[in-house]
């Protein structure tokens, strides 16, 4: 994450691992959720929290999960079930579920599938929120295979030459094992950046960048810019939505990655139509352009290396391969060539020692949400 | 491609597919092919040419691929095999084999796989060019399947905050078909633009635009940038590219890791070196898949839903100043149209060189024949 989405330091509490983790999970199980579900749900949160990507943690969806379970708009007790199946491949009716409760359940399916043929891909419909989604992936890499996930999503994106949003922020997750070296973990929306990202820009009262956002009219706005300025509806009552209901009522339209066409934003939209094919046509979901969106698809997939290369041969090469990049000069000082998940590694290895940092204004709301629920406190 | 990228219109001088087909099969049957291995490579040229990607027809190709097979760096006969297989995966050495006659033979592995299991994937190593990644992908859309190709190819790009070259332009093509719609066809570099384009922007004399290279020090230059225009398209040397994105803030960072995805799917999975570890040029490697859609969904929902959805994409209102959305494929295929009719528009730069190899092949080449004529 760019350096001005971390919480300033004199905003910050550091909470315990096991403690963050034990008072989310007694949280959701408020909620009618299985035990086992709360703790699938409650490692996919705590994962990013560890990793540093506090878009997607606790402190973000968290509260938003909660909202849509208030409000029924999730179902705590999904009976999801594989409506079609061959060797290598399914398709999951989620029953309306938390993603982050069915896609760790989806790619273990698939992990057994690729066992046996090499590779599962399983595309799910009818879902809710998969969170971080290099959690999905990295189920993966944990068993000697390369993971990817794709979540096709709420429209927030404009595509290019487009003067309307229409299509989601469309996330794409990949994640390959190393030996030594941390694994290498992609995770990112094909807008130039994520739809929570200015949730946090909101919360944290940072300006938005050139190329992140369109303006009323579609065209990408190539400078610095406030949410405040923007004159868009005000978007604390978007939070108050999204913590409430569940769901994001941004008025805010993104930029596909690239932001203009001439820089390559054809391509960010183009990647999330394959996220939409992939995660959602596939599965029989009608996905943003439609109109009709109502629920998220994912896609996940597992790749067994030993199908074709020795592991082994593979993770020394991929050490040797990631190394390359981290011996890269770089092209100014103070700057480090990094690749994909050596950060997050970094930060989860950090954050397992000396805590989780939160904003003030989380541990409020968790000091209020756990004497309304009377659960165990922070 | 952008509108600066055609060949001017003034200038242009059309050829017929079939004799453009007949003149490439035959260079490469010269260049030691056999015919059938020809026939393959000159059906994946010509697929560019007609599709309007000219940057990976025979303009740009043939001759690199003539080059290749003179210096020695690619194997005319290639004794390309499978060195590990499973139910739905294969490994494939190439025997340093052109990519536009080894890949073609793997996505039909692929595809024979996807057919039993519901998906095929094939990572091929020890290869060389494969011409345009949408090809090979969309091979598998005659059989309902969607496809993918990646190549991991030579190193000039810059990753994010790097101060040289490290990882290659390393495309990704994705097919989906629809019911009566313009399949969708994506292919593109994860780089800001292909190297290619780089040649064509030399041989055309047009700038390159913001954020598609950077300066001697790895910082992407975010002004137009003039090139000099050089009698040698192919000499790319020292023109260091950025990754979609261009810049940490637009995204490069996104770019550079799809990338790499591309490097470990394409290369490390195969086991060839690669990104910052590459030491021979001309050596490209590459991943492709098939998925069967029936394994997933009734396969006629599907292509209905898709030609619904990609009408809704076109149908999108267009900000101020273009004239439509579009999606990708749509355009290639409106193209192929246009060109199967009135033929392939060549630049004279790239006549004179298809004359100068005919004759120097004997090869019958003859304008006055009905197989040029100006558009």
């Amino acid at each position: 994450m760019l350096e001005k989405f971390h919480v300033s330091q004199k905003d910050v509490v550091y909470i315990n691992e096991e403690k963050l983790r034990s008072v989310t999970k007694q949280i959701l199980m408020t909620q009618e959720i299985p035990e086992k579900d709360a703790s699938l749900a409650t490692d996919a949160l705590i994962k990013a929290d560890l990793r540093g990507v506090e878009s997607h943690g606790v402190s973000n969806m968290l509260r938003a999960y909660l909202g849509a379970f208030k409000s029924n708009s999730l179902n705590p007790k999904p009976n999801w079930k594989i409506v079609k199946e061959t060797a290598s491949c399914a398709t999951i009716n989620s029953d309306n579920g938390l993603g982050i409760v069915v896609a760790p359940q989806a790619m273990e399916i698939a992990v057994e599938k690729a066992k046996k043929t090499g590779a599962g891909l399983v595309t799910m419909n009818n879902c809710g929120h998969l969170g971080m989604l290099a959690y999905h992936s990295m189920i993966a890499s944990q068993n000697d295979m390369i993971g990817t996930t794709m979540a096709a999503c709420s429209p927030r994106m404009v595509p290019t030459y487009s003067s309307v949003r229409a299509l989601g922020t469309n996330p794409i997750s990949y994640s390959a094992p190393a030996d030594k070296l941390p694994d290498f973990v992609f995770d990112a929306a094909m807008t130039s950046v994520a739809g929570n990202k200015i949730v946090l820009a909101s919360r944290l009262n940072v300006p938005l960048s050139p190329g992140w956002i369109a303006d009323k009219d579609g065209n990408p706005i190539m400078d610095e810019v406030s949410i405040d300025e923007l004159n868009h509806e005000d978007e604390s009552k978007n939070l108050e939505n999204r913590y409430n209901k569940g769901y994001i009522s941004s008025s805010v339209d993104l930029l596909p990655f690239g932001g203009t066409r001439e820089i390559g934003s054809h391509k960010g939209y183009s990647m999330a139509v394959v996220v939409d094919i992939l995660a959602g046509i596939l599965n029989g979901t009608r996905t943003a352009p439609t109109g009709e969106y109502k629920n998220q698809g994912h896609f996940v997939a597992a790749y067994d290396i030993d199908a074709f290369i020795d592991k082994k041969e593979f993770k020394e090469l991929m050490d040797r391969y990631l190394q390359s990049f981290l011996d890269l000069p770089s092209n100014s000082e103070g700057k480090k060539v990094v690749y994909a998940g050596y950060l997050e590694s970094i930060e989860e290895n950090k954050r397992s020692k000396s805590g989780i940092p939160l904003h003030i204004e989380v541990v409020d709301w968790f000091k209020k949400i756990s004497t309304e629920l009377k659960t165990e406190s922070l | 491609m952008l509108e600066r990228f055609h060949v001017p219109h003034d200038e242009e001088i059309r050829i017929q597919h079939s004799e453009l087909q007949r003149l490439s099969t035959e260079i490469l049957i010269k260049s030691g092919l056999t015919n059938h291995h020809a026939k393959i490579a000159t059906d994946v040229l010509l697929k560019a040419d007609i599709r309007g990607v000219d940057t990976h027809g025979v303009s740009n190709m043939l001759r690199n691929y003539v080059q290749y097979f003179n210096e020695g760096s690619a194997n005319p006969k290639p004794n390309w095999k499978i060195t590990r297989e499973t139910e739905s995966c294969a490994t494939v050495d190439s025997d340093q084999g052109l990519g536009v006659v080894v890949v073609p033979l793997c996505m039909e592995i692929a595809i024979e796989k996807a057919k039993k299991t519901g998906v095929g994937l094939v990572s091929i190593g020890n290869s060389r060019h494969l011409g345009m990644a949408a090809y090979h992908a969309m091979m598998a859309l005659e059989h309902d399947m969607i496809g993918t190709c990646m190549t991991s190819s030579t190193t000039n790009v810059v990753p994010t905050h790097a101060g040289i070259p490290g990882i290659g332009t390393n495309p990704i093509a994705v097919a989906a078909p629809a019911l009566s719609k313009a399949p969708f066809v994506f292919d593109a570099a994860t780089s800001a633009i292909a190297t290619n384009k780089v040649r064509v922007a030399q041989r055309i004399g047009v700038p390159l635009a913001p954020g598609w290279i950077t300066d001697e020090k790895g910082n992407p230059i975010m002004v137009d940038t003039p090139l000099k225009q050089s009698d040698d398209p192919n000499d790319v040397a020292g023109i260091m590219q950025t990754p979609v994105g261009a810049t940490r803030e637009l995204g490069s960072h996104k770019g550079f890791s799809l990338g790499m995805v591309v490097d470990i799917l394409g290369s490390i999975l195969n086991g060839s070196l690669a990104g910052p570890l590459r030491t021979f040029k001309a050596h490209q490697n590459h991943f492709v898949a098939a998925y069967s859609i029936d394994a997933f969904t009734e396969l006629n929902k599907f292509k209905k839903m898709m030609d619904e959805y990609l009408q809704i994409l076109e149908d999108l209102p267009p900000v101020k100043g273009q004239k439509r959305v579009l999606y990708a494929g749509l355009m290639e295929e409106e193209t192929t149209k246009e060109r199967m009719k009135k033929g392939i528009p060549l630049h004279p730069e790239v006549i004179n060189w298809l004359k100068d190899i005919c004759s120097e092949l004997t090869i019958e080449f003859d304008l006055s024949e009905g197989g040029i004529k100006d558009a």
